[in-house]
């Protein structure tokens, strides 16, 4: 591409003493536009009675406002003892990480959050590193499965790419389970966490990562751990057992705008 | 009153070759016909000709004007798909387009006044019209050939534009410099008058008579009488008179939908390489692309042939999981179908066939979730299948039967997003299952307690081993006790003292035992 170079005279104008050359004219500052008020919805809101005006919206300020109520609407988990840790769930836009090695409810708190983010009609995804997710299970936990897109990725790379894809797409719930100790694949690198978090927090979605070992490191908006557990059977002595659930607790480890420390007690039954 | 639009590309065979190779378009390229001493040149870019290379020249003679010239041979299946990509940008504007081979196209488009809005918004902002307007409607038919031209420059060809009311006059209208050149109605004698005979491309013995007569313009044809012209060169001249005074009886003849998508390309060299291949595909398929999403399609189903050295051919095709233009995703897959299963010979050519299907499409809501784009979402789910593999991607299914490993996936299609939100659902608060697929080996100590087999210890990898703290069943479950290969299994629940609650089970024909699940 070729540009046409402005002549000397003209680059130093500022020099040139000659009073005959015309002088530019700057154009005048076009007149202030009020964002999204058109003359005819300001007209409108005039005549009305302002309680009623201060509520009238033009489409653009409407998706304006749903937009912003979305993002800053949580999905809870509706295990209640864990939505009071988080402040009311899964913050949209934030990620979200779950850390426990042993058999202490990490699972059941995405089964959770997918079963109650598919019954309000949202798109959900789960990334299942482990494969261990039982479709009937999960049905019995009130996850609409029409609504749950279950992705089994073999290594923890595939995983973290899949999870940018799916949440880039517009889910709005996206929970990646990188299973049980040893986690499979090599590491990835911190930077692909902090990559999935802006990828998060570009579109809106809330994401759970769910991990035997805390992952995510500053990335996330808040770090769950689990404190212990107890299981509790049924039958003693001589009668036979039968495993009624467990009782756990988790513990806030880090949270960006709630002191960490804070401790809640979980019930699980096993059906 | 019939209109009739001429989309004509000059220098076709050279233009149809550029469009593969963009990249020749500033150097000294000519396309040259026929083999060894026979090779003549057809057609030669702008540099080519300003050093003297013309048409009919052999490459010889060429290569002695500019020896490092860039000699391209006829490349039929790139020629092939150029036109058919210019009949699609035709189809764009009437449904009734005639295919005249060799990058001319005719299109009727009487009465479609009303359709031309979008074009002549399109090319509104182009500057101001072209003198060739003399009619009321001329100025709408500037708009459209201009916006003909800008559409078929987007896919890399650069057509003249000639519309008039007789094929004969929209094809010489097309072929000259000027572009778009309108012909009012009725006045096709006056408009073809003062151009040379040579328009009208006459036969070599009626060419020469009528120069030795010294007929050198089309009026000077057309002011002959008839009769006399006929009697002395036949139905020929007859013929010949009657274009001169711009009557052409030949009706338009629409041609059929096609039902697929071609591109193509006849290689220089063979190919043994992977990588160089999709650097070409990668070319086509973006061409492909740019075709599909002119007429509204995705792609549904791709083929590819491959051209083998010396002989033969090898065809593939790829179901795409759903229907895309992301020509990432199909390069993707095409790579991983070849790495499968390679071709065993060099690659001299290629084709690729995409077969159309409608996008699809949803009503997004205002006030329920946000629902996902089915465009983005196809998209994504063939790119994920393409990195992960069959069977990994998509939607669980409940399975009937008693095996707590079994599950099915099927393709993802969610149903719309509910118009408004309902409030979530209360958790039951039921404790999960991780399935182990397959279930994980182990080695199981076990004691007997007042009569009643317990689990004392289990002995796997890593996490999966230690001491058992309390233990309950067995349960059994028997399937397919009718088959060959039945499943005749006791299941226990054992809580290590290290912690995990597991899920295992003995095999009862066997004897092994397996951790099935852990509970979490």
């Amino acid at each position: 591409m070729t540009a046409t170079a402005p002549r000397l005279d003209w680059q130093f104008q500022l020099l040139d003493l000659r009073p005959s050359r015309p002088q530019p004219i700057l154009v005048p500052a076009p007149p202030p536009v009020e964002p999204g008020q058109s003359a005819a919805v300001s007209r409108l809101r005039a005549a009305l009675d302002p309680a009623v005006a201060a509520r009238l919206l033009n489409g653009s300020e409407l998706i304006r406002a749903l937009q912003k109520s979305r993002r800053e609407e949580v999905i809870p988990t509706t295990l209640e003892p864990l939505d009071a840790l988080l402040a009311g769930g899964l913050l949209r836009g934030k990620v979200v990480e779950v850390v426990s090695r042993r058999s202490t409810g990490r699972f059941a708190v995405a089964m959770s959050a997918l079963a109650a983010a598919t019954s309000t009609g949202e798109a959900a995804a789960l990334i299942d590193l482990g494969d261990h997710f039982d479709p009937q299970l999960g049905e019995a936990a009130g996850i609409d499965l029409r609504r749950l897109l279950w992705i089994r990725p073999k290594t923890l790379k595939e995983a973290v790419m899949s999870t940018e894809m799916i949440t880039a797409t517009g889910f709005q719930l996206v929970v990646l389970d990188v299973g049980l100790h040893p986690i499979r694949g090599r590491r990835v690198p911190g930077a692909a966490w902090v990559r999935l978090a802006r990828t998060a927090e570009s579109h809106g979605a809330a994401m759970l990562i769910s991990s035997p070992y805390p992952l995510t490191g500053t990335a996330s908006e808040a770090v769950v751990k689990s404190g212990g557990m107890r299981v509790k059977w049924l039958g003693q002595g001589r009668a036979p057992r039968l495993l009624a659930g467990v009782k756990t607790s988790f513990v806030l480890e880090k949270h960006r705008h709630i002191k960490p420390g804070t401790a809640a007690s979980l019930e699980l039954a096993e059906r | 009153m019939s209109r009739i639009a001429c989309f004509s590309v000059p220098m076709f065979p050279l233009a149809a070759r550029l469009r593969c190779e963009p990249e020749l378009l500033q150097e000294a390229v000519a396309v040259v016909e026929g083999n060894g001493n026979s090779a003549h040149v057809v057609a030669a870019t702008r540099r080519a000709r300003s050093k003297g290379i013309r048409p009919g020249h052999s490459l010889a003679q060429a290569r002695s004007i500019v020896p490092k010239l860039i000699a391209r041979g006829r490349d039929n299946e790139a020629e092939r798909t150029a036109q058919e990509a210019l009949l699609e940008i035709a189809e764009t504007f009437s449904p009734r387009v005639e295919d005249a081979g060799e990058g001319v196209v005719f299109v009727d488009i009487a009465g479609l006044e009303r359709h031309w809005g979008e074009a002549a918004a399109e090319a509104s902002g182009l500057g101001p019209r072209a003198s060739g307007e003399s009619d009321a409607g001329g100025g709408h038919e500037v708009l459209l050939g201009r916006a003909a031209m800008r559409r078929c420059e987007a896919i890399g060809l650069p057509v003249r534009v000639g519309i008039a009311a007789s094929k004969l006059a929209a094809r010489v209208a097309a072929e000259l410099a000027k572009s778009p050149t309108v012909v009012a109605a009725g006045n096709e004698a006056g408009f073809l008058a003062p151009l040379p005979l040579t328009r009208l491309s006459p036969e070599l013995g009626a060419a020469t008579t009528l120069h030795r007569w010294g007929i050198t313009s089309i009026g000077d044809l057309a002011g002959l009488p008839e009769s006399e012209v006929a009697s002395r060169l036949g139905e020929l001249g007859r013929e010949l008179h009657y274009a001169a005074r711009g009557i052409d009886p030949r009706p338009l003849i629409p041609r059929p939908l096609p039902p697929d998508f071609r591109e193509g390309m006849e290689l220089e060299w063979p190919l043994v390489a992977l990588e160089p291949f999709l650097f070409i595909a990668n070319a086509a398929l973006d061409r492909l692309s740019k075709r599909l999403e002119t007429v509204g399609f995705s792609c549904t189903r791709l083929e590819l042939t491959l051209t083998l050295e010396p002989d033969g051919f090898h065809v593939r095709a790829i179901e795409l999981p759903a229907p895309t233009r992301d020509v990432k995703t199909m390069l993707t897959l095409l790579r991983l179908d070849l790495e499968k299963t390679p071709p065993g010979a060099p690659v001299t050519g290629f084709s690729l066939v995409a077969h159309p299907d409608r996008p699809r499409r949803a009503q997004l809501s205002l006030f329920g979730p946000a629902a996902l784009s089915p465009e983005r979402l196809a998209t994504t789910i063939a790119r994920l299948i393409s990195i992960l593999g069959d069977g990994r991607v998509g939607m669980a299914m409940p399975v009937d039967g008693h095996l707590p490993e079994r599950y099915a996936i099927a393709d993802y299609a969610p149903p719309p997003p509910p118009t408004t939100r309902p409030r979530p659902k209360k958790s039951r608060g039921l404790l999960a299952v991780r399935v182990f697929r397959p279930p994980v080996p182990v080695e199981v100590n076990t004691h007997v307690i007042d009569g009643e087999t317990q689990i004392a210890a289990i002995h796997g990898e890593g996490d999966h081993a230690g001491e058992a703290r309390v233990s309950s069943g067995p349960w059994r479950i028997e399937e397919g006790w009718w088959a060959e290969k039945r499943n005749d299994r006791e299941y226990w629940d054992a809580e290590l003292t290290r912690g995990g609650i597991y899920r295992l089970y003995r095999d009862r024909v066997s004897g092994e035992w397996f951790l099935d699940a852990r509970y979490d």
